[in-house]
């Protein structure tokens, strides 16, 4: 038993104590009532010595009981305590989980987040009266909901204000900003500048972090204010029972892009295993059920959090050495693929799974579709046959025309609203500046842009460097390349070079107002002066030539540099093209709420209120732009089962039960005692005086 | 206290009750000599017709007392002497202090019809009936009425008196004493809460050899107090004030007290040959005179 404030209890008592015994030691207000002689009322009273102005104090039964009332009444004030298995803290820090796994619902009815927050408030509660605290709510980062503060009724308001998210569970931002405030409030208490009394020892804080040990980046956090042995963990929750999407592609195949194929990948997080139906819907319809059988979760795989083992096919699962047959059956994770389907519109692909368990963030996964779509490529060649054979190869539709009829097509037939009307245009040996925004990959010449020239050839030079990582140079060789003569480019700084010369860029990437560019110094082929075509490098003959076309055309198609991400997990922003001039976009989140918000400039949009998983859609869009999806897919979420062991910053921190002792007040057994005192004073007294 | 101060007059005697006390008369345990002669026989010789014994007869005595008979069969001279008829002294003493304004039914009222009674009987049988009240000392005085025609005076008297001051027996009973030297009945009507104590004043009265009667009135008031709470009481008589918590164990000690307060009147009565009675005012008066005073030999 510690009291919380005895202060309090020594002022409780001292007011009021003294004025009950000075009340028994002063006469009453009594009524007065004339009798006919007081001669036998005083011999009566004369063994109650009452009629002193002051009495010798007595031993009462009345006055006991009613100091016990008022005793038990200041040692209720006093704020006390049972069970401080815990030292009171002086400076205590609240790291509270809110991340997805934190909204699983428990057997009691509570979820993890609300029986965190109780367990906070009991913390808050257990506090002397001086003693500090800040609350830190975490997810996918980090928010301070209280910086450190006296006041637990307004901490209290503070805890009880934090929002479930579902988002993914980080600490290392948590600890950093919890350490900021540490040194902060160490160095106001140095300096005397906070509210702290002076001579005040800072005492190093205590940091209670309310998880269920699910961190990602738990190997991550590195402690340098907070000592290991001041972080007590609380291990939250206690169920495991789950089976979640932790990936989902939906995309239309490449040779019939009418066709969208579905995959999602699901794992089964519970130690029983499961057979499950995940539900395919498109545009809202049900058009697909998958029946798919997972194993049990091994316990292996109860490893620490922040193992984040990636989400792999059964095949390449460590206990594969079972027969086949078998461990096709028998994984816990399973990929379940949707028979291809023909679907010409656009819009939201859902994967459901058809199962009650803990998590239900992770049941549900959305992919956004675009509409089959043939890429329009414009070929401008006077010799087209080369890159026309090698392009036929790929699912698109190519359109050639000599480079006079390019620059004598109609305006609106170049242009399709703000942009090129074509995917990628590709120019061989002609250079122009009718170049509307769009796609262009030009052939032994340039773009007419303002800081872009060609100027003398160069022939005997090698090719030295090339960026082999590039998208468009995978799979392809380069050291086999090689080429007669090459432009002398002279380029702006923002141009990539992806194949490098000894004096000048063969091959380079230049984006710039909302185009792209792709320029190579060579042309595939010269006429030399005879007029007579000549090849100038051997690549055409090779097949690396061919995937190399189709790199470039999967590269300047697919819009990499203004197109956005289609899904982010929670809490992820997401930047969206918006279409010209648009002021102020409305975004529809899966609730079905409407955020509005302004776009920012160059036609772009952000929105980073992704907390809760679901399609979420777009007006006004640019096509393509409509919707965006929130998806949970992560393996240290969806695995609820609480850790019972936190390694920060090198050291293990055992994670004790929620039931951990909390200091509990015990000032209502006090506040009981004392009525039950009150109680037997009135009973005395009414018999004594009722006759 | 209101409720017990009402009911404070009210006709004395009723007629009924006047002719019950037609047939009473006061009966003295001692033969007291009066100034004038009555209708009782003294114990001195005197004038009445009833004869008490012979002597010798000496120069001077009255010659109509001779008995001539004796003188002629033995020729010696022999006074007749007859037993003397006397009146007899009747006083009651009334306590009128504040205390006996008090009580339901009035104790003042109740000491007032048992003086009026007491004086009645006194009257009618012609004897000298003296009234006194007395507080602080003796306050009023109706001395020496006779007969039945000065009742009017006895029902004045006592209608006029007035509650005052506080009772002193010990006051009274000196100034009685020295203004009464003859013997008689006395008949003392109070409640005998004496705070300066009952016993000085009643030895003045035993010294003259009074033939004393104490009659105490109480009323149920005071018998059975219903009081309750935090109280601070005050003497109506000397405002002194006593604060009280009323508790079952202070009405018990209060009672006893009382009981033992009385106890102790009587008994000092009794050792002294006083006639002690004790009434509380809800017992009829006219049981008190008819019955109690006649079995006390008061009355016959």
């Amino acid at each position: 038993m510690t009291f919380l404030s005895p202060m309090t209890i020594a002022l409780a008592a001292g007011l009021t104590v003294p004025p009950l015994i000075a009340l028994y030691f002063l006469k009453l207000k009594r009524v007065v009532r004339p009798v006919p002689s007081t001669l036998l009322w005083r011999r009566a009273i004369e063994d109650l010595r009452v009629n002193a102005p002051f009495q010798r104090l007595r031993s009462s039964l009345l006055l006991w009981l009613q100091l016990a009332v008022l005793v038990l009444a200041a040692l209720a004030l006093g704020q006390p305590m049972l069970e401080t298995a815990q030292k009171l803290e002086d400076t205590v820090i609240l790291l509270i989980d809110q991340s997805a796994s934190m909204g699983v619902t428990e057997p009691d009815g509570q979820t993890r987040l609300e029986k965190a927050k109780e367990l906070a408030v009991r913390q808050i509660d257990g506090m002397s009266d001086g003693s500090r605290a800040m609350v830190i709510a975490f997810g996918d980062r980090a928010t301070v909901q209280a910086s450190f503060d006296t006041d637990k009724a307004a901490l209290k308001r503070k805890i009880a204000s934090i929002e479930q998210t579902q988002a993914p569970t980080r600490l290392g931002e948590a600890v950093s900003l919890a350490e900021a405030y540490t040194q902060i409030s160490l160095m106001g208490a140095e300096t005397g500048g906070d509210d702290r009394p002076p001579g005040a020892t800072a005492a190093p804080a205590t940091v209670f972090l309310f998880t269920d040990g699910r961190i990602e980046d738990v190997t991550r956090v590195s402690l340098q204010a907070f000592d290991a042995s001041r972080i007590r963990v609380t291990r939250l929750g206690e169920r495991s029972d789950n089976v979640g999407i932790v990936a989902m592609d939906a995309r239309r195949n490449p040779e019939r892009p009418e066709l969208l194929e579905v995959a999602a990948t699901i794992e089964n997080f519970s130690g029983q295993p499961r057979t499950i139906d995940a539900a395919l819907y498109v545009a809202g319809r049900n058009v697909d059920i998958q029946s798919v059988t997972l194993a049990a979760a091994p316990h292996s795989a109860e490893t620490s959090a922040g193992d984040r083992r990636p989400a792999v096919a059964a095949e390449e699962r460590p206990d594969s050495a079972e027969p086949l047959e078998s461990a096709a059956t028998a994984q816990p994770v399973a990929v379940a693929a949707f028979a291809p389907m023909e679907y010409e519109g656009g819009g939201v692909v859902e994967v459901m799974l058809r199962v009650d368990d803990a998590l239900s963030a992770d049941d549900r996964a959305w992919a956004i579709v675009d509409e089959p779509r043939h890429v329009r490529v414009l070929l401008v060649s006077k010799h087209p046959w080369l890159l026309r054979s090698a392009l036929s190869a790929m699912p698109l539709t190519l359109l050639t025309v000599t480079p006079e009829v390019y620059e004598s097509m109609p305006e609106d037939r170049l242009r399709e609203g703000e942009r090129s009307a074509y995917d990628l245009v590709m120019f061989d040996r002609h250079s122009t500046s009718r170049l509307p925004p769009g796609n262009y990959f030009f052939w032994g010449s340039v773009p007419r842009l303002a800081g872009v020239s060609a100027g003398d050839a160069i022939r005997s030079e090698v090719i030295v460097n090339w960026d082999e990582t590039h998208p468009i140079l995978r799979h392809t060789a380069v050291e086999t390349l090689s080429v007669f003569e090459w432009q002398r480019l002279r380029l702006p700084p923002e141009a990539t070079a992806i194949i490098e010369g000894e004096s000048s860029p063969v091959l380079a990437y230049l984006p710039g107002g909302g185009s792209q560019f792709l320029i190579s110094a060579f042309a595939l082929a010269v006429e030399d002066d005879e007029g007579r075509l000549r090849f100038n490098t051997d690549w055409t003959a090779n097949v690396d030539f061919v995937v190399f076309l189709y790199n470039t055309v999967q590269y300047l198609t697919s819009n990499v540099g203004t197109r956005s991400r289609r899904s982010v997990t929670p809490g992820e922003a997401v930047t969206l093209p918006v279409p010209p001039r648009t002021e102020a976009v409305t975004v529809t989140r899966p609730d079905g709420s409407e955020d509005r918000a302004a776009a920012a400039e160059a036609g772009l949009f952000h929105y980073a209120r992704t907390q809760r998983v679901g399609a979420y859609r777009v007006t006004p869009a640019v096509p393509g732009a409509e919707a965006f999806a929130v998806n949970l897919f992560n393996r240290t979420e969806s695995n609820i089962r609480p850790t019972d062991a936190v390694t920060l910053g090198g050291e293990r921190i055992e994670a004790k039960a929620e039931s951990l002792a909390l200091n509990r007040p015990a000032w209502r057994y006090f506040l009981l005692a004392g009525l039950g005192f009150l109680l037997l004073e009135w009973i005395v007294y009414n018999r004594r005086v009722f006759v | 206290m209101v409720q017990t101060r009402t009911d404070r007059s009210g006709p004395l005697l009723s007629p009924d009750f006047l002719t019950k006390l037609d047939q009473l008369e006061l009966v003295s345990r001692k033969i007291f000599a009066g100034k004038l002669r009555g209708e009782r026989i003294s114990k001195r010789r005197g004038e009445s017709v009833e004869f008490a014994d012979y002597r010798n007869y000496v120069v001077g005595d009255d010659l109509r007392f001779l008995d001539w008979n004796i003188f002629a069969r033995l020729e010696k001279l022999f006074i007749k002497l007859f037993l003397q008829e006397e009146d007899l002294h009747v006083s009651v003493l009334l306590d009128v202090s504040k205390s006996m304004d008090w009580g339901q039914p009035h104790k003042g009222l109740y000491a007032r019809r048992v003086a009026a009674a007491i004086a009645y009987i006194g009257l009618v049988n012609f004897d000298r009936v003296s009234l006194y009240t007395y507080a602080n000392g003796l306050a009023g005085e109706l001395a020496g009425v006779r007969g039945r025609r000065l009742m009017f005076k006895v029902i004045e008297f006592l209608s006029g008196a007035e509650y005052s001051g506080t009772s002193n027996l010990a006051a009274t009973g000196k100034q009685f004493a020295l203004r009464h030297p003859q013997p008689g009945i006395v008949l003392v009507i109070s409640d005998f809460f004496e705070k300066g104590g009952y016993e000085e004043g009643l030895r003045y009265l035993l010294g003259r050899n009074y033939d004393l009667y104490v009659v105490q009135v109480l009323s149920p008031e005071e018998m059975e107090p219903s009081l309750v709470g935090d109280l601070k009481l005050t003497d109506v008589e000397d405002e002194d004030t006593a604060e009280v918590t009323v508790t079952r164990a202070l009405l018990n000690r209060y009672k006893i007290n009382l009981r033992a307060y009385c106890e102790r009147l009587k008994d000092y009565c009794t050792r002294r040959g006083v006639s002690y009675l004790f009434t509380g005012t809800e017992v009829p008066f006219d049981q008190i005179v008819l019955s109690y005073f006649r079995q006390r030999g008061l009355v016959k």
